[in-house]
């Protein structure tokens, strides 16, 4: 029960930080990570929901100010993140979406504040060879996991897996918009947004619209569909 | 197992079971006027469909093509008292276009009914059957069936593709049951059930080739067979067919031992004509795809450069 309670907590709060980034991604105002975690050092006794929250979000949780160039986020801010980025360094035998999660935050932290890495690692870049080979539905799947890697102007390894099969990818958006994961479809369509050669016929625009429509009560699917209609419009870096 | 071999036996596997329960195809003579003596109709005119696929693409072993001849003249015999029923049939609803779209594929495969013929040919020629309401691709494919039988296609065929919601390409993560027959009927009726492939217009060809594969994968895993089956036999009209081997192992898998095919997840059980009316049609449906999937299959092997 304390586990399903732990898990609640944590689903809330990432609802929380996804909603309060959605709206900086629509306002383009500045959007606060410090305020909701608790002071202290870390993980060890109970874990703080919030800090945990900016782990799962990822480099997500700094992406207004990515995209949107608007003012860097507060030191504060970036203290909480780059706490986040130390606090779940991924294990070894880390799944190859953890450490790239994890890549792609600490890559973050590097561009807003160099000072507050400290990690350990030259934070050179995960393999991508899992995803050699690897069918449609689990390209996309893994892609969507790793939608704080759609950059535009990015060049990491999974990009380029993702470049070079923008149709597979495609299909992946039709069955994750048909299995009404929503989620999915989110992260599959803000890929899309930063590929060539995606088919006209898919009708990106409006699945991008349908996904929010059908699905964006989960602050994470509202989140995604914005930073891709956002992607979608902004001439890359 | 080899694949082609694999998509081969469930085509042999289906036809077992047709014919051993080809009494199924049955008309009812005493039907309440509300339901329709036309109703049973349909059943029958897709067995002769399927039977003349089978004729035409040659892959059929000598056991199947013999078990496709007794079925095809148990229906015209039996089922359709050697055309009377046909005729009757038009005669209790002159405008429907269902005993002639039975009647066509029966012709094709040598068997006449100048009665019925006479009847079709007046019929066809009113404006109101022209004007009769109904679907884009249900009236493809009616024009299709007029150019066959050698009366002009009213409209032609190409007026009509355009209308059909396949013949918009419009946006793929749409389709839904529905949606997604009209689409297998559509390519049915544009390659003449799979007989001319080249008569999918290039665009459509094209959007199918990208868009398949996505809506194999969701019905394999819905388990819905019968849509399923439809799709393999789209996929064996294409261009450059995929023959995609997860659905195909999954479709085999669904099969029974003694070749009937669910129509959706699994077998149902109860009175026996009424598990016939449920799966007659998935049934013919493997039988037409592993026909169509085969042949393509050893038209690419032979004209793969040794």
């Amino acid at each position: 029960m304390e586990q399903s309670g732990a898990s609640t907590r944590l689903a809330g709060a990432v609802q929380d930080l996804m909603s309060e980034l959605v709206s900086a991604l629509r306002s383009g105002d500045r959007f606060r990570l410090a305020g909701r975690v608790m002071d202290g050092d870390g993980p060890e006794a109970a874990p703080d929901p919030a800090l945990a929250a900016v782990r799962v979000v990822g480099a997500d949780a700094v992406l207004p100010s990515v995209l949107l160039r608007c003012a860097p986020p507060e030191p504060a801010d970036l203290t909480v993140f780059a706490k986040a980025v130390h606090a779940w360094p991924p294990p070894a035998d880390a799944p190859p979406t953890s450490l790239w999660s994890h890549w792609a935050m600490r890559r973050a932290l590097l561009r807003l504040d160099a000072s507050l890495d400290g990690a350990p690692g030259d934070g050179s870049e995960p393999g991508a060879q899992w995803l050699d080979e690897a069918p449609w539905q689990f390209l996309t799947h893994q892609l969507a996991v790793l939608a704080p890697l759609a950059l535009p102007g990015e060049d990491s390894a999974v990009t380029r897996v993702a470049r070079g099969r923008p149709v597979d990818v495609a299909r992946g958006f039709v069955r994750a918009v048909r299995r009404r994961d929503w989620l999915q479809a989110a992260g599959a369509g803000r890929w899309l947004t930063l590929l060539d050669g995606v088919p006209e016929t898919l009708g990106l625009d409006t699945g991008l619209e349908f996904v929010a429509q059908m699905g964006g009560e989960d602050a994470r699917v509202a989140f995604q569909v914005r930073a891709a209609q956002l992607l979608r419009t902004r001439v890359p870096v | 197992m080899n694949h082609t071999r694999l998509v081969h036996n469930v085509g042999v596997r289906a036809l077992e079971w047709l014919h051993a329960h080809r009494d199924g195809f049955r008309l009812e003579s005493d039907v309440d006027p509300e339901v329709g003596f036309l109703e049973r109709f349909k059943p029958v005119g897709e067995l002769a469909l399927i039977c003349a696929v089978l004729f035409r693409e040659g892959v059929a072993g000598s056991r199947q093509a013999t078990l496709a001849r007794q079925l095809i003249d148990h229906a015209w015999c039996h089922t359709l008292d050697g055309g009377r029923m046909l005729v009757r049939g038009q005669h209790v609803e002159p405008l429907s276009p269902i005993p002639f779209e039975v009647y066509l594929p029966f012709r094709e495969l040598g068997y006449s009914s100048p009665e019925a013929e006479r009847a079709f040919r007046l019929n066809q020629r009113l404006d109101s059957f022209a004007a009769l309401e109904m679907s884009p691709v249900r009236r493809l494919g009616l024009s299709a069936f007029q150019r066959r039988f050698g009366v002009p296609p009213r409209p032609p065929e190409a007026e009509l593709v355009g209308a059909t919601w396949l013949g918009r390409s419009p946006e793929p993560w749409t389709v839904e049951g529905h949606i997604a027959y009209d689409i297998t009927h559509t390519v049915f009726h544009l390659t003449d059930w799979g007989e001319r492939p080249e008569g999918l217009p290039a665009g459509i060809a094209d959007y199918l080739a990208l868009w398949l594969p996505a809506w194999l994968d969701d019905w394999l895993d819905l388990r819905r067979w019968d849509l399923l089956g439809e799709l393999l036999v789209v996929d064996a009209c294409l261009p450059d067919p995929t023959f995609d081997v997860r659905a195909w192992e999954g479709f085999a898998a669904a099969q029974q031992p003694d070749g009937a095919m669910p129509a959706v997840r699994t077998m149902p059980e109860g009175d026996p004509d009424e598990v016939f009316d449920i799966v007659y049609h998935p049934t013919l449906v493997a039988a037409f795809a592993s026909v169509l999937a085969t042949s393509r299959a050893l038209t690419r092997l032979a004209r793969t450069p040794s």
